[in-house]
C-alpha cells in the first residue's frame, strides 16, 4: 500500500513503464506520482494500491493523444520515460502537457540512432563513420569501404564494424562483423540496421541529470568489458578526462536542445584523448547503474530523475539533492553480468573465490531453467547480475575482469 | 575444480564486513515499501546464509532476530506465526537443497532461541513455548546434532553445515539434557542394526555421560536408560565399573583369582553382545588372558558351541589375530572376531590362509597414509586394517557408505563379506598392498589405477578401515565400467552389476523406468516378474540363494522422490506375524527410514537379523526400480493376484512415480490424473 505523503506544491509526475525500484523511489519521495504501464501490472498495482493508469506502449498511433489527454486531465505535470520504448511516448505526452510540440521531435531524434548521429555531427560533435543498411549487400559494401579507408590490403585482417538496431536499448541486437561470411548470419528481420566503424578506444558511459539546461550531476560509468561489467565512480585514469567530458556533454545538451531530464550517452576516448560520441539515450541506463550510484553515493537516482523532470523543482532543491561527484562517494560499486560459459549447465554454483571476496555484496542469479545454453550470436542478455562494493577502483576493475574467467553455471 | 585456490592473496571477507552488509540489507528491508519487500529478500537471505557459514554467525543472527522479524522477513510465510509451527517439519527444511529454505528455517529457530532466552519478548509466543518447541526440534534432529548424515545431507553440500551448526548452537543454549531421552532411544535403534562404524554412537554416549557427570546439569528423571550404554563403553564389569583407567585396571587384573577373571570375561561378553559396543577395558582383558589364562578367551568372546569349535580348530590363527588387531583403540575388532567365528566361515578352505596373508600384509604408502589420516598413529595402520577386516567379515551387514555417494561400492563389499569372504580378502590385499585392483568388464581388464575419477569426487574418512582403503578403488572401477557402457541403449546397471559384483548376480535384468524419458515403463510386467522370481509363493517356494543387487527409488517421508539408491536383496520370508517380507541390506548408515505413504522401513521386531532392513513384500516392490534374476528360473508370473498388483502400482503412482506416468496412460484412464 502506498504510504506516500506528497507535497501539493510540487509537481505531479507520471512514470512510463513498470520498474518496481522506480515506483518504490517515487512512493518514498514527496512528489505525487502515477504509474503508466501495460495492463499486466494492473493486478499488482490494485493489490498494493499503487496509483496506476493502464496503457500498452506500442508504436505511436492515433490513440497516443488519448493517454496524453488522460494524464493532462488528472493534472499530471510531466511524464518520465523509464525504458527505451517509452521515450517517444514521454516526448509526445510532454509536448501536450507542457504545450511544447518541439519535445516530440526531440524524443524522435533520441530514439533513432542514425538520426541522432547526424544531429550530433551537425552540432560539431565527433562521431565515427556510420551508415544505414537495408540488406546484407549494404553491410558487405560498408565493411569493405571502411577497411579500404584504413588502407588495408587484401589478406590483412579486417577491422570490425558494429551493427546496431536503430531503436533498441544498449546491447540488444548489437553485433560485431569482421568478415563477409559473418554477414550471412544476420537474420532478415534485423534490417534495417545502423552500421558503425570500430573505434579502438576506451568506451564509457555518462549519466547526466539536467535541469534548466544545466548539468546537475554527472557520473562517469567505467565499462570493464562492454556487456559484462560496469562500476561507478570511474578510476582516476578515466576521471582525469572529467573536464573534457563535461564540455562534451554541454555540447550535447545544446545540440539536442535539452532543457530538463536525464541523458545517458556513450563515448569512446582514444589514446590521444579525443572523444567520439557513440549514442545517447533519454532514459535510465541498463545494468542497474542507478542502484550502483545509490550504493556509492547514497542518493536515490530515481528521485533525482523526478527532480530533474519536475518543472516545479527549485534551484535550491536540486542543488541540495545531489552530492559532489567522486569526492562524496563512499566507495566503488560495480556489477557483473553473468553469461553461462558452458554449452550444457545443470546448476548455479557461485565460485568460492567470488563469494568469499570482501568486495562481494550480493547476486541475483537464479538456477538454470534449461540445461542447454542457447548460442549467443548478438550480445544477448545476461543471466543475472552480481554486485560488488569496495574501496579501491583498481581492485574493483580487476575483480570484475576476473569474473569473466569463472563459471557460475556448471 | 582442480585448483580451488586462486593465485595470490585475495582479500577475504571478514565477519565484520559481512555483518555490515547484513545490517545494510536489514535496513533496506525496513525502509522498503510493503509492495517492494519481496524484492529485497533474496539479497538479505543470501547475506544471512553467508553469515551463518561463519564461526560466530549463529550468535550474530540470533542477536538480530527480533529486528529481522519486525522488518518482515517471515511475512506471508508459515513462519510468520510461531504457534502454528510443527517441529517435525524442521527436518525436511533443514535438509532442503534450497538455500532459502534452510536460511528461513535457521532464522526462525534462532528467533525462537532469542525468545526462549528472554532476549526477545514476542507478542504471540512465550519463552516457555519457544523452549518446548526447540527441545522437540533438537530431539527430532539428533542426527544433525551429532553429525550423523544421510542421503539428504549429501545432496545439500555446504548447506548441511549450516543446519548442523544451527542445531548444535541451539543445543548448546537449550541444553543437551532436554533431549537425552530421545537420544537414548535413537542410540538403541541404531545399535540394533549393529553398524561397524560406531564412532558417532560412541560420541553420543560420551555426550550423555558428560551431561550426567556435570553437576551443573539437572537431568531430572532423564537419562536413566543410558546406564547400560555408558557402562558398555566405560565400565562393563565389576572391576572397571567406576572407569578407573586402563593402567589401574591392568594392575587389578594381575591380582585377580580365576573366579574373578571368569566373572570379568562373562561380564564383558554379555555387555558386548547386548549392545554391539566394545569397551577398551575388554581389549585390555583379552590381551591379558591371552598370555595368562588362555581358556578364558572363549568366555570373553561370548562364543556359542559353533564359535567355540571354530576357535579350537584355528587356535593359533585366532590368537595371532587377537595379538595383532586388538588394542584398546581397536577394541571393536573383538566383536567382529566373535561374530566371524560364529559364522563358521573359517571352515571355507581359502579363508584361514587368506587371513594369514592379511596378518602379514605390507601396506603401500597410500593406504598407510589414509588409515593414519582417519585413525591416527596408534596402533599401527595394519592393526586398524585388521580390526576392520574382522568387523567386515563378522558383520557383513554393518558396512556403511559414510558420507559418500558410493552405495554401490559399499554394497559390493558387504555382499562379498557375506557371500564370498575369500574374494573380499583378495580385494583388500590388492588394494592395500598393490594400490591397484583389476576387475574385468566383458573380458576387458579395468584397473583402478588407470581409471579416471569415480562417482565420488573424494571419498571421505568417516568409514570403517576396509571401506576406507578399498572403496576409492572400487568406486573408480565402477565409474569406469559405467563409462564403458556409454552409447549403449538402456540402463548401464544391466551390464555393470553382474560384472562388478560377481558371477552370482543374475544376468537377467529388469527396470521399470525408461532411461531416455524417465517415465515408467512396463510396470505391471516388472512387478509380476519380481514376484515370480523372489516371492516364495510364486517361485516354487525357492529361498533366494545368493544376495542380489537391486535399485530402489528412495522417497522422503512425504513420499517424494529423492534419488536412486543401491541395496542388496538378502531374502524373502514370512515374519513372526506370517506376513511375507523382503529382507534387504541398505549401505546407507541408518536403514530405519520413513519412505512416506505408510512405507516405513523396519530394522527390528519383524524377524530381522542384525543389519537387515525389511518391508512387506508389496511395499518393498513399490520402491523397487531395478532387479536382477536368473532368466532360466522363471516362476509363475501369471499367478500374482490382480489386487496385489494394483496395490503396488498405486503405491508407485502415489510416490516416486507421480510425475513419471507416461501420457498415454493418463489418456486411457483420465481419472488417474487426480
Amino acid at each position: 500500500m502506498t504510504q506516500q505523503n506528497f507535497n501539493p506544491e510540487k509537481g505531479y509526475i507520471a512514470l512510463l513503464g513498470w520498474s518496481l525500484n522506480a515506483v518504490e523511489a517515487a512512493d518514498k519521495f514527496d512528489r505525487r506520482y502515477v504509474v503508466v504501464a501495460p495492463d499486466w501490472a494492473q493486478e499488482y498495482c490494485d493489490k498494493h494500491e499503487i496509483p496506476y493508469v493502464p496503457w500498452n506502449f506500442e508504436r505511436l498511433n492515433d490513440r497516443s493523444f488519448e493517454i496524453a489527454q488522460t494524464l493532462k486531465d488528472m493534472g499530471v505535470d510531466v511524464a518520465i520515460p523509464l525504458f527505451e520504448e517509452t521515450v517517444e511516448w514521454a516526448g509526445a505526452i510532454n509536448s501536450v502537457l507542457m504545450n511544447n510540440p518541439r519535445l516530440l521531435g526531440q524524443a524522435m531524434l533520441l530514439r533513432d540512432k542514425a538520426l541522432m548521429k547526424r544531429r550530433a555531427q551537425l552540432g560539431g560533435i565527433r562521431v565515427g563513420i556510420f551508415e544505414e543498411a537495408h540488406d546484407r549487400e549494404d553491410v558487405i559494401r560498408f565493411l569493405k569501404r571502411v577497411n579500404q579507408t584504413l588502407l588495408k590490403l587484401d589478406g590483412d585482417p579486417n577491422d570490425p564494424i558494429h551493427l546496431k538496431a536503430f531503436d533498441k536499448a544498449g546491447c540488444l541486437g548489437h553485433r560485431v562483423i569482421r568478415t563477409p561470411d559473418e554477414v550471412d548470419s544476420i537474420p532478415d528481420e534485423e534490417f534495417p540496421v545502423l552500421m558503425e566503424s570500430h573505434l579502438d578506444g576506451w568506451e564509457f558511459a555518462v549519466e547526466a541529470w539536467v535541469h534548466n539546461g544545466k548539468i546537475r550531476f554527472l557520473n562517469i560509468s567505467e565499462y570493464v568489458t562492454l556487456g559484462y561489467s560496469v562500476f561507478v565512480p570511474a578510476t582516476p585514469d578515466l576521471e582525469k578526462y572529467r573536464p573534457q567530458i563535461t564540455a562534451e556533454i554541454e555540447k550535447l545538451i545544446k545540440t539536442f536542445d535539452i532543457e530538463f531530464g536525464f541523458i545517458h550517452p556513450e563515448y569512446f576516448v582514444t589514446s590521444d584523448g579525443t572523444m567520439y560520441f557513440g549514442e545517447v539515450a533519454y532514459r535510465p541506463p541498463g545494468f542497474k547503474v542507478f542502484e550502483l550510484l545509490e550504493r556509492a553515493y547514497g542518493f536515490n537516482a530515481y528521485q533525482g530523475l523526478i527532480l530533474a523532470f519536475d518543472p516545479k523543482t527549485t534551484e535550491e532543491e536540486i542543488t541540495a539533492f545531489f552530492p559532489k561527484e567522486v569526492v562524496d562517494a563512499k566507495g566503488y560499486a560495480g556489477c557483473f553480468g553473468v553469461y553461462p560459459r558452458r554449452r550444457v549447465v545443470s546448476r548455479l554454483e557461485m565460485p568460492e573465490e567470488t563469494e568469499n571476496h570482501e568486495y562481494f555484496e550480493s547476486h541475483e542469479l537464479t538456477p538454470p531453467i534449461e540445461e542447454t545454453v542457447t548460442k549467443r550470436t548478438a550480445f544477448g542478455t545476461h543471466w543475472g547480475l552480481i554486485y560488488f562494493f569496495g574501496d579501491d577502483p583498481y581492485t574493483m576493475r580487476d575483480l570484475l575482469k576476473h569474473q569473466e574467467d569463472l563459471d557460475f553455471y556448471v | 575444480m582442480s585448483d580451488p585456490q586462486p593465485p595470490g592473496p585475495v582479500p577475504a571477507v571478514s565477519l565484520d564486513k559481512l555483518l555490515a552488509r547484513l545490517d545494510d540489507a536489514i535496513l533496506a528491508l525496513e525502509d522498503s515499501r510493503p509492495f517492494a519487500r519481496a524484492g529485497k529478500l533474496p539479497r538479505l537471505f543470501d547475506v544471512i546464509r553467508r553469515v551463518l557459514q561463519q564461526p560466530e554467525g549463529m550468535a550474530a543472527i540470533e542477536s538480530r532476530a527480533e529486528r529481522l522479524e519486525q522488518a518482515g522477513v517471515f511475512e506471508g510465510t508459515d513462519w510468520a506465526d510461531p504457534s502454528i509451527l510443527l517441529p517435525a517439519l524442521t527436518t525436511s527444511s533443514l535438509q532442503s537443497p534450497n538455500a532459502d529454505t534452510v536460511v528461513v528455517e535457521a532464522l526462525s529457530e534462532l528467533r525462537l532461541l532469542a525468545i526462549a532466552r528472554g532476549e526477545y519478548l514476542h507478542d504471540g509466543f512465550s519463552a516457555e513455548q519457544a523452549h518446548h518447541y526447540l527441545t522437540q526440534v533438537l530431539a527430532i534432529n539428533l542426527g544433525l546434532l551429532f553429525g550423523l548424515t544421510g542421503e539428504a545431507e549429501r545432496e545439500q553440500g555446504k548447506l548441511a553445515l549450516i543446519s548442523q551448526g544451527l542445531v548444535q548452537y541451539v543445543a548448546s543454549h537449550i541444553g543437551y539434557e532436554q533431549v537425552i531421552d530421545s537420544l537414548i532411544e535413537e542410540i538403541w535403534r541404531i545399535l540394533e542394526q549393529r553398524p561397524i562404524q560406531v564412532e558417532p554412537v560412541r560420541k553420543m554416549i560420551t555426550q550423555i555421560a558428560l551431561c550426567r557427570a556435570d553437576p551443573g546439569t539437572d537431568l531430572g528423571g532423564a537419562g536413566l536408560g543410558a546406564d547400560r550404554l555408558i557402562s558398555s563403553l566405560y565400565g562393563p564389569t565389576r572391576a572397571c565399573s567406576e572407569d578407573p583407567g586402563i593402567v589401574v585396571y591392568q594392575q587389578r587384573l594381575e591380582s585377580m583369582d580365576s573366579l574373578a577373571l571368569y566373572n570379568e570375561a562373562t561380564g564383558f561378553a554379555r555387555s558386548m553382545h547386548d549392545t554391539g559396543l566394545v569397551s577398551p577395558y575388554h581389549a585390555v582383558f583379552i590381551r591379558f588372558v591371552l598370555e595368562e589364562e588362555e581358556a578364558l578367551v572363549t568366555e570373553a568372546l561370548g562364543l556359542s558351541s559353533t564359535g567355540r569349535d571354530c576357535l579350537l580348530c584355528y587356535r593359533e590363527l585366532v590368537q595371532t589375530l587377537l595379538r595383532e588387531a586388538v588394542f584398546p583403540e581397536t577394541c571393536q575388532g573383538i566383536y567382529g572376531l566373535a561374530l566371524l567365528l560364529e559364522r563358521g566361515i573359517l571352515y571355507q578352505p581359502p579363508v584361514a590362509p587368506a587371513l594369514w596373508r592379511q596378518i602379514r600384509l605390507s601396506l603401500c604408502p597410500e593406504a598407510r597414509e589414509r588409515l593414519q589420516l582417519a585413525f591416527g598413529y596408534q596402533p599401527q595402520p595394519a592393526a586398524w586394517l585388521l580390526q576392520g577386516v574382522l568387523n567386515v567379515l563378522g558383520q557383513p551387514l554393518g558396512v556403511g557408505q559414510g558420507n559418500n555417494p558410493t552405495c554401490q561400492s559399499a554394497r559390493a563389499l558387504s555382499m562379498w563379506a557375506y557371500n564370498d569372504p575369500d574374494y573380499l580378502l583378495q580385494m583388500v590385499a590388492w588394494a592395500v598392498r598393490d594400490n591397484e585392483i583389476i576387475m574385468h568388464f566383458e573380458g576387458q581388464p579395468v584397473s583402478s589405477a588407470e581409471s579416471q575419477a569415480g562417482v565420488a569426487p573424494e571419498v571421505t574418512l568417516d568409514l570403517d578401515p576396509v571401506s576406507l582403503v578399498v572403496v576409492p578403488h572400487l568406486d573408480r572401477i565402477y565409474a569406469e565400467m559405467g563409462r564403458l557402457c556409454l552409447g549403449r541403449e538402456g540402463d548401464p546397471h544391466r551390464w555393470v552389476n553382474p560384472e562388478f559384483h560377481g558371477w552370482s548376480s543374475g544376468r537377467g535384468f529388469a527396470i521399470n523406468v525408461d532411461v531416455e524419458t524417465g517415465q515408467l515403463v512396463e510396470l505391471e510386467t516388472f512387478i509380476r516378474h519380481f514376484y515370480a522370481s523372489y516371492h516364495p509363493y510364486y517361485n516354487g517356494n525357492q529361498p533366494l540363494i545368493h544376495p542380489q543387487p537391486a535399485g530402489i527409488a528412495v522417497t522422503d517421508s512425504a513420499a517424494r522422490f529423492i534419488g536412486w539408491h543401491a541395496i542388496t536383496i538378502l531374502r524373502a520370508a514370512l515374519d513372526p506375524e506370517g506376513e511375507m517380507r523382503v529382507y534387504f541390506f541398505n549401505p546407507n548408515n541408518d536403514s530405519g527410514q520413513n519412505w512416506g505413504d505408510g512405507v516405513t522401513v523396519s530394522t527390528s521386531g519383524h524377524g530381522e537379523r542384525f543389519g537387515e532392513s525389511s518391508l512387506p513384500f508389496g511395499q518393498f516392490t513399490s520402491r523397487l526400480y531395478i532387479y536382477h534374476f536368473d532368466p532360466l528360473e522363471r516362476g509363475e508370473p501369471a499367478d500374482v493376484p490382480v489386487e496385489e498388483l494394483q496395490q503396488v502400482i498405486a503405491r508407485v503412482h502415489q510416490s516416486w512415480g507421480k510425475n513419471r506416468v507416461p501420457s498415454q496412460g493418463l489418456q486411457a484412464q483420465p481419472g488417474a490424473a487426480d
